[in-house]
């Protein structure tokens, strides 16, 4: 039988806060394990939490950037569990009153993904576990999340992945958190399920818990579809269970069924009270909202007159659309600078990681003059590539490559001069070209681009090249 | 409101505490009694709380919360002179297989 795959996402994503949510502690990346830690953060009676400003400040700015609702009034609610990663014995989350409510974030087709809520939570400490024991950093203990529940509009791995890149490009521009799956600042528990085709009763559902790469999510899902497929098929019933997903594998596996489901009993915290949000508040964050992604990439498709494709390149990536317009506030023409990002840069860079990071290589101010070159036509576009790739690789600003004559670029005479000897070194061709062969005119460009090191233009030595042809 | 056997002893599992069946059977007037008195309060008011004000000095102004500045944090042999502690670490019985 054809299936449906009817998924929903619980996104937990790490806010770039300096402090912990309740506490002064630190919230640095790599420390020594237990050195951030207070009596608040490791649970000892008698301490009590106090709420950062600013956790709350960023979970606004994502509700709002997710067409979210805020609520005005909200608090915060024990979900007890006991597990060493919980000093406590119990996390500090929202239940019953989230601070954002009913949004979506768009896929390119169009289609809404809803999100039922975002909540705001601590995180647990890490364990490792080691021979006859398990050893506990409390460090991350206690790190503001935020998780944000999608409902199942998910029916495939492509849109679960699209999914979560826009999430995290959102989540990126608007500065509430890094979003690195490998350093675990984003995972992913995946709900899934299926519908026989045409029917609309929901099957049984089982959770793949705690993604933190976007290829490993396409695969687990994938898998858990057919897996769940192939036990409808031969009359089964998919059990409710928590998995895990082995990268090793590529197969799920059963942490825990039905039966032994956690009762969490959430009840409102009394150590916190409940907080009153002003509207006043609500309507600053929106009034200083940071452009979207997908405002961003309608600009530079739009005003800017990109492609869609360069466009693509560039805004999915934060730092590099931060130097493409430093460049542009410099002078530079929008086209060119773009062309040079993703063309000569892009190829310095191998993975996806080195293009978030966006090391340029080269400063704004040197790329802007040498676009400026470019844009004026006082080099051309060949030049203006050549000059980047040596300035990446070798160092330096611009002027160290470009010189006087270059500026000055090829006299009509030593173009001419250059066209005939192209002619001569190529005699086939040009037989060709007489021959009625238009294309042939072709091999003629890559000798005068060499022989003037890049400096001739093109456009210019075609229209001598069919004068000295037709001679 | 009648409390079973099998919810006292997921209470008590939940609760980590470990009874005889005599110490359960021993508990279930008592938990009765409490939730009777909770039923109490549920029909006095018939479950709507609505008209009930909320207690004023529970809710913290927005000037209230913290601001995100650091604060040292305890010396690590501090935080583990309590606990068994190896290498910086907590260390507890393998709670994984
Ligand atoms: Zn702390």
């Amino acid at each position: 039988m054809k299936y449906r795959i009817v998924s929903g996402f619980e996104t937990h994503v790490e806010l770039a806060t300096a402090t912990k949510i309740f506490c002064g502690c630190s919230t640095k990346f790599g420390a020594m394990p237990n050195t951030h830690c207070c009596p608040v953060c490791t649970g000892q009676p008698g301490s009590l939490p106090v709420l950062n400003k600013r956790v709350v400040e960023f979970a606004i700015r994502a509700g709002l950037a997710t067409h979210c609702t805020i609520n005005t009034t909200t608090h915060l609610d024990r979900k007890n569990y006991c597990y060493p990663d919980l000093p406590k014995a119990y996390q500090i989350s929202q239940f019953d009153k989230p601070l954002c409510e009913n949004g979506y974030v768009e896929l390119d087709s169009g289609k809404k993904i809803r999100l039922t809520r975002i909540h705001i939570e601590e995180d647990a400490g890490k364990l490792v576990h080691e021979r006859g024991y398990t050893y506990i950093d409390y460090n991350r203990g206690g790190v503001a999340l935020i998780e944000i529940v999608s409902e199942p509009d998910i029916s495939s791995p492509e849109e679960a992945r699209e999914y979560v890149e826009k999430l995290q490009l959102i989540m990126r521009y608007i500065g509430v958190s890094d979003c690195k799956m490998q350093e675990g600042s984003m995972r992913c528990d995946v709900n899934i399920s299926l519908t026989p085709e045409g029917s609309d009763k929901l099957g049984t559902r089982t959770e793949i818990k705690n993604m933190n790469s976007v290829s490993f999510i396409e695969k687990a899902m994938a898998y858990e579809a057919r897996r769940q497929a192939e036990i409808l098929d031969g009359g089964g019933e998919v059990e409710q269970a928590t998995l895990r997903y082995d990268e090793n594998t590529g197969e799920t596996y059963v942490m825990r069924t039905k039966e032994d489901a956690q009762d969490y009993r959430y009840f409102p915290e009394p150590d916190l009270p409940a907080i009153i949000i002003p509207q006043s508040k609500i309507d600053e964050t929106a009034a200083h909202m940071p452009e979207l992604p997908i405002d961003k990439y309608r600009r530079y498709t739009g005003v800017l007159g990109l492609s869609a494709q360069t466009a693509g390149l560039l805004y999915k990536y934060k730092a590099v659309c931060d130097f493409f317009e430093k460049c542009l506030s410099l002078g530079a023409g929008a086209k060119n600078t773009a062309n040079l990002i993703t063309g000569t840069i892009y190829s310095s860079l191998s993975t996806e990681e080195e293009k978030e990071e966006f090391n340029a290589g080269v400063s704004a101010e040197d790329m802007a003059k040498l676009v400026r070159y470019a844009d004026e036509g006082k080099i051309n576009v060949t030049l203006a590539q050549m000059t980047l790739s040596k300035m990446l690789k070798e160092g330096g600003c611009v002027d160290d490559y470009i010189t006087e004559q270059d500026l000055a670029g090829v006299s009509d005479d030593e173009l001419e001069a250059l066209c005939r000897k192209a002619v001569e070194e190529n005699p086939a061709a040009a037989a060709d070209f007489r021959g009625g062969k238009q294309k042939a005119i072709g091999s003629f460009y890559g000798y005068i681009k060499r022989a003037s090191g890049g400096k001739a233009d093109i456009k210019r030595a075609d229209a001598i090249l069919r004068k000295i042809l037709s001679e | 409101m009648a409390i079973t056997e099998k919810e006292l002893k997921t209470l008590a599992k939940l609760s980590r505490l470990e009874f005889s069946e005599e110490e359960l059977a021993g508990f279930k007037s008592g938990f009765e009694e409490m939730i009777e008195f909770c039923d109490g309060i549920n029909s006095e008011i018939g479950g709507d709380t609505s008209s009930i004000r909320e207690v004023g000095s529970m809710q913290t102004e927005w000037k209230d919360l913290r601001e995100d500045v650091v604060e040292e944090s305890l010396p690590n042999e501090k935080i583990l002179s309590n606990v068994h502690g190896e290498r910086g670490y907590f260390a507890v019985k393998r709670v994984v297989k």
